[in-house]
């Protein structure tokens, strides 16, 4: 997930920190340096991460946009100059613009604010914004929790017993808790100095590791390197609230085929030169125009799927479904999936022709069945004149005319409306006085055999007011 | 949306007593007169629905919309009250379909104008309904035999929906009574019984229905709580269509559904969305096709906050442009879900022409409308297997743009992947579905069936075609193709077997083999070496199989007996004495390597190989060379297999040796050795065994 960096550039970062040695150095300078040290540590291990940099005091500005080019971010660490006071709400503010502006709300974002536990005095301070948060108009809400998930973290350049002497710690606790929780406030252990401020920025070192597995394929397997870290997930339905995690064995089944996800504390870097079931399984998978499936851990699943963009670059994709039995509901559960050499003739045909996906509802949806629906009078209108339409034609419409009939019976008889049966019988006696001399004499036959049974079923009796009991037409032979 | 939240359970409670069958005063003109007929004829009086025909078809509308978004496991039972109550299904999912409700409701038919409305009371369905809620679904009890230790996680809750003609507030007042009461005498009844559930939360939510000019006896009253177990909402409706507005807002804020509107959908011919829409070109004003699905589609919109919400808490229905159709669609790689829909108004002709479109399997890209700007597109319209899902799409920057290219990974250099191979492997290894109700002999899962063949598919695959030789052959295919089943038939064994003495006829005339001479300098090894690295090959690879059955193993049998040495190669082997000897120990080495059961080794081995064969060539020339301490008993290898041995029918190679030596045995005189031996074998210098009291037959019998 994307990174912004948020430095705070207001006065109190100038303060000098007394160190025994000969040169003076400001908080800034080891915020800086911690910075650095992070931005190296993502350059080499987690360089896929987008990565922006932002200043602040009492306004925000954004140094870098987004990038994955450490050493921009790092020049622009360098050039940092000093403005006026902090004011944590209006850089936060910037952070869910400049977040929202590039990734949409959807996207998790980790936030790195460095500042130095002075978090500013009176109106803009993080104390006054906290304060005032129920107090406040919808125009001008306090920007947390952001709107994307966040994983926040506090990197303070002061030690845990100077932040105790004000409310600071209590305040940026608070700011956490609004950001939604997940996170952390770091502060430096013992006195300041580069070392301890390298050390303070180590431990968020965790959050840009490389994620390693191993995908299995039958007995092949080969280490793998998931980028961006597939995070863990609760699925909240009460009964089994355990968060799911990526099972670092991947597990692949079987093409439209099973990886498996493991841990492997250290993966060794094979040479280039030596063959990978990744590239070999990428390339089949491309050529065919396959994907395979993957198992995740307990009932979640995902696929591989080779990806190409514009510039011919073209690398293995791994998309997570939902955790659940039945992720995607045309393939039917994934547990009852077998092989297709079980099958008594290749269900996907012997030249491709074929296939036994998607696999359909047994009860098609209501779109899909012609359902009757009256809620609006046009509804209504529209079967009634289908219906005298057919009538007209008779005998050449006799099936479509019965058909019709007999939907408007189904649905009258359900809903209870019986008074409709009665309605429409009425129109068709009405249609069968007026057909002209021209009318075949089955038309006659038929609108009065279809008048007198909805009259029938509209009484209530038994025998005719059966819902699946349907009108048929009358023999009648007038081919001789 | 928990599992076993109040929307798992629904029960439709419509009342059917005598005053339900009162008009709703609401009345449809049916016979719409053609001006060309309207002369003389005297129009059909307007028809007006009952009470009861305003609450049924509205709920079941609501069940319409719930079956198509929640075709599982959100549940509802429909309970019809009159002087008794009626339970037209039940929980059983197979009950679960508007079809089976509308049967049942044709079977009830409208109020009875002649009961007594002494004895009609909707309670008697209220109460059966808060029975029904104690009763376990199939879900339930698959969750709690499914968490045997954690049982209790599996809740019962649910919700009543009342549809009746109440008289005052009072009235209302005392159905709640009459609910908590009832959910208390359950809950104890419930906790002595197996299939019951006690109630953990009940949400009443009664509508009371009354038609258009009366007063509004009932007054509305938001949600409140009743008890820690019952809470309660009142809304007053007017019968028509505004209580099936009312069912429509209940039915989304019950089940976390929210609206889109597609907008600008091309009803022209051409485009065959709406093939008859131009004889009615008249009729159609509005294109607009109102679709309903899960809130979670427009999550994008909502946490923006760029769109409003309104009052019943419900937001404004979000619209979207219809984008022409494309048939690339790369845009899926950025799908992030896919919700089911149906539509509001679903047999309108806009929406079923819309519907029509999509389930004949075409897509709709759906574009957000923008004021300025260029176009965003966010969705998608698809379906799948007969359902239509609307597909959200990433419509910001990606954190997965320009990702780096797999050639720059591990592997990424090596370019003779079995690409083709492997394509085959992926096609034979294909999944389907597979019945749920069917079983498997073995009792496994279908999936780990499908991982169990993969599994077998894989015990001995190279990656590359210069790792192997076997499977750049064509001659070894039959083989390769059947080795891997599970189980082999008779037949299945006979085309292995002919595989193999078809190689052995190419090894005996010399034909060449497709052995990769990369990495090798000169032109690779001789002849012989190379059958003897793909004889060594096969060996591996059907040993990683031969496990599995006993035919699997008379395969790998068959492999062993053949590739000693035939007999033709048996003259040259004399001359080349020395050379023999050599090729005896490299094949020791061979065995040795065989024997170890990771395959991967196979490439060290060649080079083993490679590099004895250099290392012999000079000692092949020494004179010093020392003699071999086991020899091969030359008989053996060339006779017939003692019968016992082959478990098999005849092969066509052994009736064919076995008449020729009959044949020639005809034409000379016995071999005295031969006539006088014991399962074809002579014992030589039998004096010396006298004199050194040492079994020198013993020693050089084959191992093999």
């Amino acid at each position: 997930m994307p990174t912004v960096v948020v430095m705070d550039v207001s006065l109190s970062m100038t303060r000098p920190v007394c160190l025994d040695g000969s040169e003076e150095f400001q908080r800034k300078n080891l915020a800086v340096h911690g910075l650095n040290m992070l931005f190296e540590h993502m350059a080499s291990n987690y360089r896929l991460e987008f990565t922006a940099l932002m200043a602040f005091s009492s306004l925000w500005e954004l140094l870098v946009p987004f990038t994955r080019d450490y050493n921009a971010l790092q020049e622009a660490l360098s050039t940092l100059e000093d403005y006026d006071k902090t004011c944590v709400e209006s850089a936060l503010q910037g952070v869910s613009n400049v977040v929202q502006q590039e990734w949409g709300s959807a996207c998790p974002c980790q936030v790195v604010l460095v500042t130095d536990g002075s978090l500013g005095i009176g109106k803009g301070s993080l104390r006054h914004s906290l304060q005032t948060l129920k107090h406040r108009g919808d125009d001008k809400k306090f920007p947390l929790p952001f709107p994307f998930p966040t994983k926040m973290f506090i990197m303070c350049v002061a030690n845990a017993e100077e932040l105790q002497t004000t409310d600071a710690m209590d305040n940026l606790e608070e700011l956490l808790f609004l950001s939604g929780g997940d996170g952390q406030i770091l502060t430096v252990d013992g006195p300041l100095c580069m070392k301890s401020v390298q050390a303070m920025f180590g431990l968020i070192d965790v959050a840009y590791s490389p994620f390693h597995a191993v995908l299995h394929c039958g007995n092949l397997s080969s280490d793998v390197q998931v980028f961006p870290r597939p995070e863990a997930v609760v699925v909240d339905d009460e009964v089994d609230p355990i968060p799911r995690t990526v099972n670092t064995d991947v597990d692949d089944v079987g093409g439209g085929a099973t990886e498996e996800l493991e841990e492997e504390p250290s993966a060794s870097q094979a040479a280039g030169k030596s063959p990978n079931i990744c590239v070999l399984l990428h390339g089949s998978l491309r050529v065919e125009g396959m994907v395979a499936l993957v198992e995740l851990g307990l009932e979640w699943y995902g696929m591989l799927h080779s990806q190409a963009d514009s510039k011919k670059k073209s690398n293995m994709m791994m998309s997570l479904f939902e955790p659940g039995p039945d992720p995607l509901p045309w393939l039917g559960k994934i547990t009852h999936l077998g092989p297709i050499s079980e099958a008594a003739e290749n269900p996907y045909g012997e030249d491709d022709s074929k296939s036994p996906f998607p696999v359909t509802p047994q009860v098609k949806r209501s779109y899909a069945q012609n359902v009757t629906v009256w809620i609006k009078a046009s509804g209504l209108q529209t079967d009634v004149q289908k219906i005298l339409r057919n009538a007209r034609k008779l005998p050449d419409k006799t099936q479509t005319f019965y058909k019709e009939l007999n939907r408007l019976r189904k649905a009258a008889l359900a809903f209870g409306f019986w008074e409709l049966l009665k309605g429409v019988a009425d129109l068709l006696e009405r249609e069968c006085t007026m057909l002209p001399d021209s009318a075949h004499p089955d038309a006659a036959f038929q609108l009065s055999h279809a008048a007198q049974q909805l009259k029938r079923a509209s009484a209530g009796d038994p025998q005719y007011a059966g819902f699946d009991h349907n009108i048929v037409p009358i023999p009648t032979d007038f081919s001789s | 949306m928990r599992m076993f939240s109040v929307a798992h359970k629904t029960v439709f409670v419509v009342d059917h007593c005598p005053y339900m069958a009162e008009s709703s005063r609401q009345q449809v003109e049916c016979d719409v007169l053609t001006k060309s007929r309207a002369q003389g004829v005297i129009p059909l009086a307007p028809v007006s629905k009952s009470l009861w025909t305003c609450a049924v078809e509205c709920s079941m509308e609501y069940c319409r919309i719930l079956y198509d978004i929640y075709p599982r496991d959100k549940l509802i039972n429909y309970i019809v009250s009159d002087s008794e109550f009626h339970i037209l299904n039940s929980w059983m999912r197979e009950d679960q379909s508007t079809h089976e409700l509308m049967s049942a409701l044709a079977a009830v038919g409208p109020p009875n104008h002649r009961e007594d409305p002494e004895s009609c009371s909707v309670v008697h369905g209220l109460s059966a309904a808060v029975e029904s809620l104690s009763k376990i679904t199939e879900l339930q009890h698959e969750q709690r035999t499914a968490l045997m230790d954690t049982a209790e996680r599996v809740a019962n809750r649910g919700r009543i929906i009342c549809l009746t003609n109440a008289k005052s507030d009072t009235h209302v007042r005392m159905l709640e009574d009459c609910i908590q009461e009832t959910i208390l005498e359950q809950n104890k009844l419930a906790a002595g019984s197996d299939r019951l559930m006690a109630i953990q939360q009940c949400e009443l939510v009664l509508v009371h229905i009354y038609p258009q000019g009366d007063d509004m006896l009932v007054s509305d009253r938001p949600k409140k709580e009743i008890s820690p177990l019952l809470t309660s909402e009142v809304h007053s409706v007017r019968a028509g269509r505004h209580l099936a507005t009312k069912l429509n807002i209940l039915v989304q804020q019950h089940f976390d559904l929210a609206s889109t509107t597609i907008t600008n959908i091309p009803m022209k011919p051409t485009l065959n969305v709406c093939e008859q829409e131009e004889q009615h070109a008249n009729t159609s004003a509005n294109y607009d096709v109102e679709l309903l699905h899960h809130r979670d589609a427009h999550l994008e919109f909502f946490k923006s906050g760029e769109f409003t919400t309104r009052e019943n808490g419900l937001k404004e229905t979000i619209t979207l442009k219809w984008c022409t159709p494309r048939t690339n669609n790369i845009e899926l790689h950025y799908c992030t879900g896919a919700y089911r829909i149906s539509p509001t108004d679903v047999n309108s002709r806009p929406s079923s022409c819309l519907t029509n479109f999509l389930l004949n399997g075409r897509s709709v890209l759906l574009e957000q409308p923008r004021k300025s700007g260029s176009k965003v597109i966010s969705h998608m319209l698809s379906s799948h297997g007969g359902e239509i899902f609307l597909h959200v799409l990433n419509s910001n920057r990606s954190i997965l743009e320009d990702p780096p290219s797999i050639s720059e990974g591990c592997g990424g250099r090596v370019t003779d992947y079995r690409i083709a191979d492997f394509g085959e492997f992926m096609r034979e290894n294909r999944l389907t579905p597979v019945s749920e109700s069917s079983h498997h002999p073995s009792g496994r899962l279908p999936v780990e069936r499908a991982k169990a063949q993969i599994d077998r598919h894989t015990r001995y695959w190279p990656m590359i075609i210069s790792q192997t030789t076997i499977f750049n052959m064509q001659a070894v295919v039959p083989l390769a193709n059947l080795i891997i089943k599970e189980a082999l038939t008779e037949e299945d064994v006979l085309t292995c077997q002919k595989t193999v003495y078809n190689l052995v006829d190419m090894e005996r005339k010399n034909d060449p083999l497709p052995i990769s001479t990369a990495g090798s300098r000169g032109k690779g090894p001789k002849r012989d070496e190379q059958y003897r690295i793909m004889w060594n090959e096969l060996e591996t690879f059907v040993k990683t199989l031969a496990v599995a059955t006993d035919r699997h193993q008379r395969v790998l049998d068959c492999i062993i007996a053949c590739r000693s040495k035939p007999p033709e190669e048996e003259e040259r082997k004399k001359r080349g004495r020395k050379r023999e000897d050599r090729e005896d120990r490299t094949e020791k080495n061979g065995n040795k390597e065989v024997e170890d059961k990771s395959w991967q080794d196979s490439e060290r081995l060649k080079v083993l190989l490679d590099k004895e064969d250099q290392e012999s060539e000079v000692i092949k020339d020494s004179p010093d060379s020392p003699e071999p301490l086991n020899k091969k008993p030359r008989l053996t290898t060339e006779e017939v297999q003692p019968p016992e041995r082959a478990k098999g029918p005849v092969s066509l190679l052994t009736m064919w040796t076995n008449r020729i030596t009959t044949a020639n045995s005809r034409k000379h005189q016995e071999f005295v050795g031969r006539a006088s031996s014991v399962n074809n074998k002579f014992e030589l210098y039998q004096n010396l065994k006298d004199e050194n009291g040492m079994d020198v037959h013993e020693n050089g019998k084959t191992t093999r």
